[in-house]
């Protein structure tokens, strides 16, 4: 019963998915209101269960399959969060049909709750079940779409290359429980530790792990598939996916590298390599690779959604920057930045779909002008566009440079380099879009077109948080920084 | 001394902004006016009140803003930022005037000068590295929308030069930023803690290769500043903004943004990097001549007063660098008078301009077949022509007139580094004698034709915001003792790190 009560938040999850089924089975009447609502009470219940959550400490549940830790309530909070948030934003969206919207939203909470348990998993078969589970609801969100052939297309890339993902991620798993005997996470990493595998089977156990990896969070090699499938999905669900099922895969891969592929460093909060090869080298190589090729394949983009599915992209290289230098100060970067990010592509991701509902615009000659019909969306878009890549004063540029900086300390250099390039890339990208968007306002004769007022609320419930995680970044880091330090190792 | 005069005066444009967001057209550009108006009065305040406190005050304002990485919210304002406070305090209240009657978005318009106000005034005060680069990274994005949304015709490619130049020069200063930073222990940066740290003695292993820190930031710096003032040869998408932006727009590039730049590169080089600036003085020198020469070379072929103006402004940054890297007392005290005074010349130059271009529809000045020239216009329009001719006076330190204090110092501060120097600095003015005589000639007392016959004299808005430059311009040139002895001590703190 107590392990029950570790996981309040998921239970929560599992009782609101419930009630949403047998609501949708029992009532045709009122089922669009009943679910929604019921999905964001069950949700809003599971976050304040999370903030109590950080009471109880590091404690690890089920056997240690589970880990409560502020690392995984961290996550959960960002994951919660964002399905509040999706959900606000499908309701003021026709992409979906309201009749459509109580598979769809129960959906959603369904990859919340696998999302969850990919950032408490410490046994590595309950993380691989929570990530099919995630890659299952992913499917299927993102071939919900009215764009029938766009979604299903996306929805059948992300199938095949989640199956590959899948099978290298076992692949990996069976080669380490082969030496470890055991599936724990902790376990495997004592074993490792005692009795370290050869260096090739090592560096293959690392290389299969990675590429499965890659697929979760959306990097090099398997980066070409994000913007096709965030692209085809509704868009909506791209902020779902661009924000939930990569920063899941961040969650797990955090965890699940520095365990098993790397031993407790000199100082605290940090780690070194466990045996050679040094797969940093790799990351980083790939790290710096996604950033540059996401930037530059931005700049060549001239639809709206594509070039911010390419910006997700960068920003996982940019996440991966703070991992391969194995430190408490580079994970406590990639979580400040992850708030950014959840801010700044959930209200991207709802500008464009506004845009898309109102004026079918997404192409750059179609948003020309929109300033003038729609001001304060053109103001908020182009402010969570600056934002993303990293422009100064948005609190994007205080996540960058936290990024770029730890990869300066640990005398990464030529990753900075890179860094510091695919930002520029990445904000004449943005600047072109933004000049689109506004540029041409003057021969535009279209009327101002009024938004409702829940959608007035939502921008500014974006909007205004945004500057505070700037203002408060201190708070922020701090509040990344215990995520770090109790983290369970 | 403490004073949270200078958050009012960061903040109050800000709060115009959203002022303006909330009333119509009609009132928001009062609002507009008035945000700028209350911060330049502010300013002035602050720097009267700095003046009152002593030979060798500061007023300050300083909290920790981001612990973690001890960044902090530290602004000053002391000796030698005052006369950037002053510029920009009389700069853009003048600039929301003169746009005053724009037809298209003339809320965005001032709303986006107003984030000018608040980022330059930020740049020049603050006194961390990284909170200088916020407000740095600020300045750029408004000349990207102000240029690509009310240039003219090929305001496309001029936006996107703009930017593309602007980004690729804040990524070369973030760099220099963060390598500083990591270079020191405890890592910092704040620029009174770095000055005490002796950057030359930290090494930075750049592909294998060990190298000063001081070295690799003074050079990854001067290159990021150069790309946003117009130091030649990066002075390219200068010249395009120049033709293709509002001529408000490029007078706050070049009289706001031009001074603000070459100040962060005396105050960092200074500071910072001064064993460095020590041994590359003379490149400094050499680079700040080449400046002079080509710009007043360029200059004199200029048949267009835009195309002209951006070559003046080349030109002079030339002579300010080489007071700057003079290394001596009169020479930096010079450039840093020459800051204010070539701002206010340049606003005028450019303002004046304005009003030749809303008049007749063009700017070029030479007998063209294509376009209505203009010649002869003293006789219909007295008020501007002896606005036009202070500021030529100005620009050409002619005594009694703003520039001629700055242009003496210079000269005199550079002699002592090299005669040389002297001789370019002569050469550039008999250059400048000529190409704004002529300009001045054909414009102003040449033969009149129908277009000038016409050409209406400034009303009275047009009095009103030519005064306060006409004025500032006249009043430090005849009575510059205030502010040399503002800046004076703190130019001599800042050499005994030189000596």
């Amino acid at each position: 019963m107590n392990d029950f009560l570790l996981i309040l938040p998921e239970v929560l999850l599992v009782l609101t998915l419930a009630f949403m089924v047998i609501g949708e089975i029992a009532y045709t009447g009122e089922q669009v209101r009943l679910i929604s609502v019921s999905a964001l009470i069950g949700l809003t219940g599971a976050l304040i269960q999370v903030l109590i959550s950080y009471r109880m400490g590091t404690v690890l549940a089920f056997g240690h399959a589970l880990t409560i830790d502020a690392f995984s309530l961290f996550f959960k909070l960002i994951f919660i969060t964002l399905a509040i948030f999706t959900i606000f934003s499908t309701l003021q969206t026709s992409e979906i049909s309201p009749g459509r919207r109580p598979e769809y939203i129960a959906l959603i909470v369904a990859a919340t709750l696998a999302m969850c348990f990919v950032a408490s998993a410490s046994d590595m078969i309950l993380g691989f079940l929570s990530l099919l589970f995630l890659n299952t609801a992913s499917y299927l969100l993102s071939a919900y779409g009215r764009r029938a052939t766009l979604s299903t297309e996306a929805a059948v890339k992300y199938l095949s290359f989640g199956a590959v993902g899948a099978v290298l991620l076992l692949y990996s798993l069976a080669i380490l429980f082969v030496h470890t005997q055991t599936l724990n996470i902790y376990e495997m990493h004592q074993a490792l530790v005692r009795s370290p595998l050869p260096a090739s089977t090592m560096l293959i156990a690392f290389m299969f792990s990675f590429l499965a990896i890659s697929f979760y969070i959306g990097v090099f090699p398997m980066y070409f598939l994000v913007p096709d499938v965030l692209e085809g999905a509704p868009t909506p669900v791209s902020a779902l996916l661009a924000m939930g099922t990569r920063t899941a895969g961040f969650a797990f891969s955090i965890r699940y590298l520095i365990s098993i592929f790397t031993v407790l460093g000199p100082g605290k909060d940090q780690w070194q390599i466990a045996s050679v090869p040094d797969w940093t080298t790799i990351v980083s190589a790939i790290s710096g690779i996604t950033m540059l090729v996401g930037a530059l394949l931005a700049y060549r983009q001239r639809s709206a959604k594509r070039l911010v599915s390419y910006l997700v992209v960068v920003e996982s290289g940019f996440s991966l920057m703070g991992l391969v230098v194995l430190d408490g100060g580079g994970i406590a970067a990639i979580l400040y930045n992850f708030v950014v990010e959840l801010l700044a592509f959930v209200g991207i991701y709802y500008v464009l779909s506004v845009f898309n509902d109102k004026f079918q615009a997404d192409e750059f000659d179609s948003l020309k002008g929109l300033l003038k019909k729609s001001v304060a969306e053109t103001i908020c878009f182009v402010l969570f566009l600056f934002c993303i890549v990293g422009s100064p004063p948005l609190p994007g540029f205080i996540g960058k440079f936290a990024l770029i900086g730890t990869a300066v300390r640990h005398d990464r250099l030529i990753l900075a380099g890179m860094g510091v390039m695919a930002m520029i890339l990445s904000t004449i990208a943005v600047a072109r879009l933004a000049y689109y968007l506004v540029g041409d306002f003057r021969v535009s004769t279209a009327q101002v077109v009024n938004f409702s007022r829940p959608h007035k609320y939502f921008l500014t419930a974006l909007v205004i948080p945004l500057f505070l995680v700037g203002i408060f970044a201190d708070w922020i880091f701090g509040w990344a920084g215990k995520s770090v330090s109790f983290i369970f190792w | 001394m403490r004073n949270h005069l200078i958050s009012l005066i960061l903040f109050i444009p800000l709060l115009g902004i959203l002022g303006q967001t909330l009333v119509n057209r009609q009132r928001g550009r009062w609002i507009a006016l008035f945000a700028s108006l209350t911060a330049s009065l502010a300013s002035i305040g602050l720097v009267l009140l700095l003046s009152s406190s002593g030979s060798e005050g500061e007023i300050s304002e300083a909290f920790q803003w981001i612990g973690s990485y001890a960044i902090t919210y530290d602004m000053s304002v002391d000796g030698l930022n005052a006369i950037l406070v002053l510029l920009i305090a009389i700069l853009f209240p003048v600039l929301i005037a003169s746009e005053w009657n724009q037809k298209l978005g003339v809320q965005g318009m001032h709303s986006l000068f107003l984030a000018l106000q608040t980022s330059l005034f930020g740049i020049v005060c603050a006194q961390d590295l990284f909170l200088q680069f916020f407000f740095w990274g600020l300045s750029a994005l408004p000349f990207y929308f102000l240029v690509g949304i009310w240039g003219g015709e090929n305001r496309e490619k001029a936006a996107f030069s703009s930017i593309v130049s602007s980004t690729l020069g804040n990524a070369l200063i973030f760099s220099a930023g963060i390598i500083i930073y990591y270079s020191v222990d405890p890592h910092t940066f704040s620029l009174r803690e770095l000055a005490k740290m002796h950057l030359i003695e930290k090494q930075i292993s750049v592909l294998g290769y060990g190298m000063s820190v001081s070295s690799v930031a003074a050079v990854l710096m001067s290159l990021g500043l150069s790309l946003r003032a117009p130091v030649w040869p990066l002075h390219g998408w200068f010249t395009d903004v120049a033709r293709e932006s509002p001529l408000s727009v490029f007078v706050a590039l070049s009289a706001g943004v031009m001074p603000v730049a070459l100040y962060v590169f005396a105050r960092t080089f200074y500071l910072l990097f001064p064993e460095t600036l020590a041994h590359s003085a003379s490149w400094i020198v050499m680079i700040g001549g080449l400046n002079l020469i080509i710009g007043g070379i360029c200059a004199v072929s200029q048949k267009d007063l835009r195309r002209l103006m951006a070559f003046i402004c080349i030109s002079e940054l030339g002579l300010t660098l080489m007071g700057i890297g003079s290394l001596s007392s009169a020479g930096v005290v010079g450039s840093i008078y020459h800051h204010l005074m070539l701002g206010l010349a340049l606003a005028g130059f450019g303002l004046f301009t304005n009003v030749i271009s809303e008049r007749i529809g063009h700017t070029e000045f030479e007998e063209n077949s294509n376009v209505n020239s203009l010649g002869g216009i003293v006789e219909q329009a007295p008020v501007i022509s002896v606005v036009a001719a202070i500021v030529v006076a100005s620009l050409l330190g002619f005594p009694g007139f703003g520039g001629f204090v700055g242009h003496t110092l210079m000269m005199i501060g550079s002699y002592s580094f090299s005669p040389v120097t002297v001789m370019l600095t002569v050469v550039a003015l008999l250059l400048a004698a000529y190409y704004l005589f002529s300009m001045y000639r054909r414009i102003f007392l040449g033969k009149s034709d129908s277009n000038s016959s016409q050409f209406q004299d400034l009303t009275l808005r047009e009095k009103l915001y030519m005064s306060p430059l006409v004025g500032a311009l006249l009043l430090f040139g005849l009575y510059p003792k205030p502010l040399i002895d503002l800046i004076r001590p703190t130019v001599l703190k800042m050499l005994i790190g030189i000596k």
